[in-house]
This record gives structure tokens, C-alpha cells and sequence, in this order.
């Protein structure tokens, strides 16, 4: 069977996502989370994978997406769990900024 | 598309009662009003054991210690905010006052994040709301609630199956499979600290703790109960935010108490918003929630109406 190569995708423009805060962008079938932080840009999915709430309503500090449903807590760096409930990594992509665009590797 | 759960705050999003930009402001963390409001609790446990420290060779102790443990159960609201990360913008000092507050009122911090979670996920649905309290069928059932029997014996049989290792159906609903030792271990110290607390008082014969803490706790809990029935009891037993939960306006030293958990509807809108910001949200959501104006009295004296009511069409 075939693997797809991972290529990198447009996601949304910089100038276009919230400072310092996370941005809801619509990916096809996928809703991502584009954050802005102090050391960068980063990208998950956006729903917990405890709940099933949309991080993108939630509050965003530094390095640290915060469920608004039950506050669970991830690191939006590597994905890790930070606080209860959130028990398992969400998904990140792999991100990068190019000709003002950010994208990521999927 | 992929599609995230209903929720009270997309809702509120999505009807414009609540704009995002506004919920951003709400929901901006410090640690400033967590510490000034801790340091004033710390103050007030002060005035309140040097009341029964006065009092300690008259009757008068024992309204001393109802005045403590009316401030001793109100650790469950600090504890609650803990829970949501909601009282400290470190994420380490809620979890660490979380704790603390759990083992003043035998309240293991873990387990009551994950029972509250599902509190939160199915508001006052029943069978799927672990925290739900039905609204008692009888005046009898309404005070057998209030004088918090029920409550402790839920607490200590929690306790015990929990250190002995079991989770009974409905906490298995909602405990993760990889937290459930967890669990077990918090149990097990909890009761391991409080067995450590008698023996110490047993070998230095001092018993001051029962005096100034255990007695306290339990003549006070029915406050708490009180106060806790008024968040969803007589309410509809419904989905629908905006009507299964009660707001109470109460005075200022009551909302210090419970740490402005009286803006009941309003955390459960957004429960990430701060307690501090609670009443300014309270101002932006008052419309479209249900407010008890005539505070705690007044969400009693309508329980008791339903019950009187429910009693009466029975007994037609």
C-alpha cells in the first residue's frame, strides 16, 4: 500500500491569528488550532480528546491550552497532558511559518 | 468536519450573548485576587479559632464552633475553584490549595475533579449527573438532607471502597482507567494522614483538633448542604443552561465565603472564567440565566413550595 508523503499545507495568515492566543481555523474535515506563543507558533487539533469541547473557547496561557469544558490542560509544544482530566497527548502538527503564511505538515 | 460538543459556552457563543472577545477578557488569569482573598480566609479561620480558644471552658464553645465550621465547610468552594484552575493563574498553587482543602473536609481532590467533570458535562440530567441532588419527595427527606447524614455516609463509604480499591458503576463512568489507582492511593493516604492525626493526639494527649477542627466540620455541614441545594435542586431537570441552574444574589460576606459560587449560573456557562470575575459576568449573562434575587432563603422557600406542592397532588 502507498503511504502519502506529509506536505506541508497552508493553514491561515500570521498577521490573521489572535496575539497570544489561540486561532479556530477550518482545515477541510479537520478543525486545527493554530497558538501563538512566546516562543513561536504551534498547531493541534482542536477538540480534547477528554470531552470532545473546542479548545479554540478556551484560555491560553504562555504554552498551555485549557479545555473549557473541564479545564484539562495540554502543552501545546509536544501535545504533553498538563493537568486532569486530560490524561493522553492531543495531536500536534508539525508547524512552521513561510512567506507569512503558517503551515503545517500533514 | 470534525464537530466539538455542544456546550452551554458555544451556545452562548453562537446566540451573541457572549462575544469572544469578551469571553477573552473574561477568562484572564492572575494570581493577585486568588492570594488577597486566600489571605483574608486565613484571617477570618484566625478570628474563628480564637473565638472558640475564648470560649473554651463555657457553653459558649459550641457556638464557637459552629461559627468555624460554617468557614470550614466553605472550603469546599475553594476547593471547587481549584478544580477548575479558576482561583490562581499557577496552575500548581490551585492544585496545591485544591489538596489541602480536600483533606480539611475529607474530600479527596482527584476523584471530586472527575465526578465534577461529569457534573459539568451532564448538568442535572438524571442518571448521567453524579452530582445531582433530586429534589427530596417529602419535608422529612428535605431535612434528613440538610442535616448532612446522608451526605457523610456517602463520603466515608467512598472513602473506604475507594482504599480498598473499588469504584462502584457510576464513578467508573467517569475515573479514567489510568487514573484509577490513582485514586485508590489517594484514599489510602487521606485516611493514613487522618489515623496519623488521632495517634498523635493519643501520644501527646492533646485534642485540640477535635475541638477546633473535626466537631466543626460536622456541625457546620449542614450550611454547606443548605447552600448546596440551591444550586440545581427544584430546578428543571433539563439540558438547557439557562434554566436548570440558580443564581443567588447574596450579600458580600456570603460571596466571600463561597467564593462567588453563588454566580452559579454563570460558572457553569464558562467555568474557566476566574471567581473574581464572576460578578462582572454575572452582569453580561444576568438576562439570559435564571437569578434568585431574594437569595438562599428565598431558593429555600421554593424547594419547599415544590415539595409542598408534589406532596399535596400525592396525596390528592
Amino acid at each position: 500500500m502507498a503511504v502519502r508523503e506529509k506536505t506541508w499545507r497552508d493553514v491561515i495568515a500570521v498577521s490573521e491569528l489572535e496575539s497570544n492566543w489561540v486561532t479556530r481555523v477550518e482545515m477541510g474535515p479537520r478543525l486545527i488550532a493554530v497558538y501563538d506563543t512566546p516562543s513561536g507558533v504551534y498547531a493541534s487539533l482542536a477538540l480534547c480528546n477528554h470531552g470532545g469541547a473546542d479548545m479554540c473557547d478556551g484560555y491560553f496561557d504562555g504554552h498551555v491550552i485549557e479545555c473549557p469544558l473541564h479545564q484539562g490542560a495540554f502543552d501545546v509544544r509536544d501535545g504533553r497532558p498538563v493537568a486532569a482530566p486530560a490524561t493522553k497527548p492531543m495531536r500536534v502538527f508539525e508547524t512552521r511559518v513561510a512567506d507569512g503564511m503558517v503551515q503545517i505538515r500533514m | 468536519m470534525s464537530k466539538a460538543i455542544v456546550t452551554p459556552l458555544t451556545q452562548a457563543l453562537a446566540e451573541g450573548k457572549l462575544t469572544r472577545e469578551e469571553l477573552k477578557g473574561f477568562m484572564q488569569r492572575s494570581n493577585g485576587p486568588g492570594l488577597r482573598h486566600l489571605a483574608l480566609w486565613i484571617l477570618t479561620l484566625a478570628c474563628t479559632t480564637t473565638l472558640i480558644t475564648l470560649a473554651w471552658d463555657s457553653w459558649l464553645i459550641w457556638p464557637a464552633m459552629f461559627v468555624q465550621g460554617v468557614v470550614l465547610v466553605h472550603h469546599f468552594s475553594l476547593q471547587h475553584e481549584c478544580v477548575h484552575y479558576t482561583v490562581f493563574r499557577t496552575r500548581w498553587l490551585n492544585d496545591l490549595v485544591g489538596l489541602l482543602c480536600g483533606v480539611i473536609i475529607i474530600l479527596p481532590h482527584r476523584f471530586f475533579r472527575y465526578e465534577h467533570c461529569d457534573h459539568h458535562t451532564y448538568t442535572q440530567l438524571e442518571g448521567e449527573d453524579p452530582e445531582l441532588i433530586p429534589l427530596p419527595e417529602s419535608l422529612g427527606q428535605y431535612v434528613l438532607y440538610l442535616s448532612a447524614l446522608p451526605y457523610w455516609r456517602g463520603i466515608f463509604t467512598q472513602v473506604i471502597r475507594h482504599a480498598l480499591g473499588h469504584l462502584n458503576e457510576v464513578e467508573l463512568q467517569f475515573v479514567p482507567k489510568e487514573e484509577q489507582g490513582a485514586v485508590f492511593w489517594d484514599a489510602r493516604r487521606l485516611l493514613a494522614f487522618y489515623a496519623a492525626v488521632f495517634v498523635g493526639m493519643a501520644m501527646t494527649g492533646w485534642w485540640g483538633l477535635v475541638w477546633y477542627w473535626i466537631i466543626p466540620l460536622f456541625l457546620g455541614e449542614p450550611v454547606m448542604r443548605f447552600v448546596r441545594m440551591t444550586e440545581h435542586v427544584g430546578r428543571p431537570t433539563i439540558a438547557q443552561m439557562s434554566e436548570n441552574t440558580r443564581t443567588i444574589l447574596a450579600p458580600k460576606p456570603i460571596s466571600f465565603l463561597c467564593w462567588n459560587m453563588n454566580y452559579h449560573a454563570e460558572h457553569h456557562y464558562v467555568a474557566s472564567v476566574p471567581f473574581h470575575a464572576l460578578p462582572r459576568l454575572h452582569e453580561k449573562l444576568k438576562d439570559h440565566i435564571y437569578v434568585e434575587k431574594g437569595g438562599y432563603l428565598a431558593a429555600h422557600r421554593d424547594i419547599l413550595r415544590q415539595i409542598m406542592s408534589r406532596q399535596n397532588q400525592v396525596e390528592a
